[in-house]
């Protein structure tokens, strides 16, 4: 037997123990029993590691007696892929699950050795009944050191669409963040289970949910350029069921993010963030069973299963606990919540969550609607792109729109001076913007509205850096770049969530370009024509043939002319791959600033040796990675430790004095 | 003044919502360029799902010589000869390969609820919102927006503590 396979039955083992051990020790209150516990998942780290090393030793050793080895990978894959290989099928991808859970609720339990001891239980408890749900499916469904009866010459190898180097990123990434997703449920469990429902569950936790929306905005971002790159039909997200599956929970979490604050300021919406945090948990299992249970048909298909039930069973499982524990203690989370005014942060963070949710149940029931439809009439249809798109388009634009409004909005009441001084230069920057769109000659409407929303974001966020920046130098007479830093150094959270809110106007602009300024042309040519796209005009030269031990290419050469200057030779790529056969497509890109020029090499007939090309202009879509690098540039200012001691929260200030500390501009 | 609205204040109100309602409903979807039969190639490609597996629609689909789209394609470009508009293309296709080939719900029936629900749910839920925005409103102490001491008989002073509100402001 294998160390591996070994490893990851004491690793349930251990699960289980831990699980059965916390419940107790926290029921009897014995902190023996709860440490022991904690030890038992620190070895479940150990032991889940050991066996992922070892799964990772079979696939570089090209152990090909081990059916996982022998499937997913081959004698001629490269290294990095081969490592991939690890989470390109399904017992390996669920190894990974594991590991990555035990690992965080190892840190989880380093992190609170000496604090948070009456929620510890019940944490490592929740954490272990996942962790042990997972070792299940390995120890009795999937497991992945299957021994073959005989040793094959070479592997399946790879699927070839997962050759790429987006694969090395995008699913550790996705993965990164549904499982940080558990951490917050963890803690929100034990909160109600404990009873603890202050908010230190929530301060404990802050850093975790943003980590966990951090990568799952990754994981998000780098499937959309992966399919851009690599899918070649001219976009990046396609409202597949599977890519649906990873933007709902980064949905609810980000509505949680936002409405989290006001709790933190106020102690308001307590039963509102419970369910936020459980139903973000729900979603990454959901995702998980749509992705494994092929019941939607999707472009993932490589990852479907027979594994569909046991994530439903769970799915219920959690989803009937989780709430009877939230019904248990609404009486003790009912919060006296008030606001001052309609006109407040808090009104506007509370619309943006229900645009989010909006968002969320609209691509849930755009996803689960086929599925509907047919045990309701008995009949198959389909909800493709453009359902998704018109739906989600009204309510992403009015996502822009709040959050341009939310920051110029004072929390508990703003004023009518403030409102006029805030929303001066802001409308003016977006009239401004729209204007000069419907000048040049821009007739689309969610074009023109997007293009002057987003204006109108960045002027706030100019306005917010600005003003900040300028009350410090004149009270403080610091230089610009020292204002601007020490500012952002004084409240994290907020300027580094303005800078993410930077990327994300970056990412609409490259959705408001491809959608709707795209310019495509399909043409089949023979060596010496030339046609047009755009302001480009493509020579299609020649066709290059060769090989490698791997595959079969073919690269059409076509030289880029602009303005009459040859600036480029793009070389699309037709290949075809010998294990297993399948033919891909390897898109030829010319980045240039505010678009880019795609073109794919559709087909080519050696007969008559003409060349089906397929060019795209997509206006922006740099933008998708610059939005993205901003995001996380604003993800790490918003997550860097603040040195200042621990700020009291505003609610608990205001509950010590008895007036007058709340500023009102 | 605590407790009454400024008329000022309902004005921003006013204008927010009309912002709100805009943003929703005032824009149509992009016209493209159409053909005399008032519909274009890729607007019908674009509403027919390729049946190969991809999961695209058939204007989307570029796999090689593709067994479902390349005839598909094929199809429209037929239909469009013979004069007929798009909502007469559509029924075609529907007739022939099933409703499964639309690439998005039809409007009629059951398959309104598609449409309607995901609007349905946040409209309810802005009423709900509202309702409740209300009710915490009332029950909480609104503070007087011009309750800060008037200072402005010595304006250094006054400047100074402009700013220094404007910090924390923006510290906070």
């Amino acid at each position: 037997m294998d160390s591996g396979a070994v490893a990851i039955v004491i690793a349930w083992v251990l699960g289980a123990y831990a699980l059965v051990v916390s419940i107790w020790g926290g029921l009897k209150q014995r902190q023996d029993l709860v440490r022991s516990g904690e030890h038992a998942v620190l070895a479940m780290w150990a032991f889940t590691t050991v066996a992922t090393a070892d799964l990772l030793r079979g696939l570089v050793s090209r152990d090909f007696n081990l059916e996982y080895v022998a499937q997913y990978s081959s004698s001629t894959l490269p290294l990095h892929y081969t490592v991939a290989a690890l989470w390109g099928g399904q017992a390996g991808s669920l190894l990974f699950w594991l590991t990555i859970l035990s690992s965080m609720a190892a840190v989880v339990i380093l992190q609170n050795r000496h604090q948070n001891r009456t929620l510890m239980p019940m944490v490592t408890a929740t954490l272990m009944a996942i962790a042990v749900f997972f070792a299940s499916l390995l120890v009795f469904v999937t497991p992945p050191f299957q021994r073959l009866a005989f040793t094959p010459g070479d592997g399946r190898d790879l699927n070839p669409l997962l050759q790429n180097y987006w694969m090395t990123m995008h699913p550790p990434s996705l993965y990164l963040g549904y499982v940080g997703c558990s951490i917050p449920f963890a803690f929100a469990v034990a909160a109600l289970v404990t009873g603890r429902l202050d908010d230190v569950w929530i301060r404990t936790t802050r850093r975790w949910t943003l980590f966990a929306w951090f990568f799952l905005s990754l994981g998000n971002l780098f499937g959309a350029l992966w399919a851009y790159r690599v899918l070649g039909w001219g976009g990046y997200w396609a409202w597949d069921p599977v890519e649906n599956a990873a933007l709902m929970p980064w949905l609810t979490c980000t509505a949680y993010l936002h409405s989290v604050m006001i709790q933190e300021k106020k102690n308001m919406l307590r039963i509102w963030n419970m369910v936020l945090v459980i139903l973000t948990f729900l979603l990454t299992i959901f995702g998980t069973f749509l992705t494994r249970s092929g019941v939607i048909s999707s472009v993932h298909s490589f990852t479907q299963s027979g594994l569909g039930p046991f994530f439903i069973a769970f799915l219920a499982v959690a989803a009937t606990l989780s709430f009877a524990l939230l019904m248990w203690r609404l009486p003790v989370l009912k919060s006296t919540n008030e606001i001052d005014s309609m006109l407040s942060r808090e009104a506007a963070f509370l619309v943006n969550n229900l645009v989010f949710l909006g968002m969320a149940f609209a691509v849930f029931w755009g996803t689960l609607f086929p599925v509907i439809s047919e045990a309701v009439r008995g009949v198959k249809i389909t909800v493709g792109p453009p359902f998704f798109n018109r739906v989600n388009t009204p309510l992403g634009l009015l996502l822009l729109f709040l959050m341009g409004v939310g920051p110029l909005l004072a929390w508990r009441r703003a004023s009518l001076a403030s409102l006029r001084r805030n929303f001066f230069w802001p409308t003016v920057a977006g009239v401004t913007v729209a204007v000069a769109c419907t000048v040049g000659g821009i007739r689309h409407g969610y074009a023109l509205l997007s293009f002057s929303l987003c204006a109108f974001v960045v002027a706030t966020i100019v306005q917010e850096f600005w003003r900040g920046a300028r009350a410090r130098q004149l009270l403080l007479g610091e230089r610009w770049p020292v204002a601007v830093a020490r500012l952002t150094a004084k409240n994290r959270r907020r300027y580094g969530g303005y800078v993410v809110h930077l990327g994300v106007v970056m990412i609409f602009l490259a959705i408001t370009g491809t959608s709707a300024f795209r310019v495509e042309e399909q043409v089949t040519v023979k060596p010496g024509e030339a046609f047009e796209v755009g302001h480009y005009r493509l020579l299609f030269e020649k066709v290059d043939a060769w090989e490698t031990a791997h595959s079969a290419h073919m690269a059409a050469h076509l030289a880029v002319f602009e303005h009459n200057q040859r600036v480029d030779t793009l070389k699309p790529e037709k290949r075809f791959y010998k294990k297993p056969e399948q033919p891909a497509t390897e898109v030829a890109i010319r980045s240039h600033l505010g678009s880019d020029l795609y073109v794919v090499f559709g087909s080519y007939d050696s007969a008559s040796q003409t060349a089906t090309i397929l060019a795209y202009i997509n206006p922006l879509v740099g933008f998708l990675e610059w939005g993205g690098l901003t995001l996380v540039f604003g993800t790490l200012i918003a997550a860097w430790p603040q040195r200042s001691a621990r700020k009291v929260p505003e609610w608990e200030a205001s509950a010590a004095a008895s007036s007058g500390s709340h500023s009102l501009s | 003044m605590a407790g009454t609205v400024p008329h000022g204040i309902r004005e921003t109100r006013r204008l927010f919502l009309v912002l709100v309602v805009g943003a929703l409903l005032g824009l149509a979807p992009a016209s493209r360029a159409q053909t005399q039969h008032g519909v274009t190639f890729q607007e019908l490609e674009e509403s027919l799902t390729c049946q190969c597996g991809c999961g695209l629609t058939v204007h989307s689909c570029n796999h090689v010589d593709c067994s479902s789209a390349l005839p598909l394609r094929k199809e429209i470009r037929e239909q469009m000869a013979l004069g007929k508009t798009k909502k007469e293309i559509l029924s075609y296709f529907e007739a022939k390969y099933g409703e499964k080939i639309l690439s998005s719900p039809t409007t009629r029936g059951f398959n309104l609820l598609a449409w309607v629900a995901p609007f349905f749910v946040v409209a309810v839920g802005g009423v709900f919102l509202v309702w409740t925005l209300r009710r915490w409103t009332r029950a909480g102490n609104p503070i007087p927006v011009n309750s800060r001491p008037d200072r402005s008989g010595c304006p250094n002073l006054a400047e100074d503590e402009r700013l220094q509100r404007e910090l924390e402001r923006f510290e906070d």
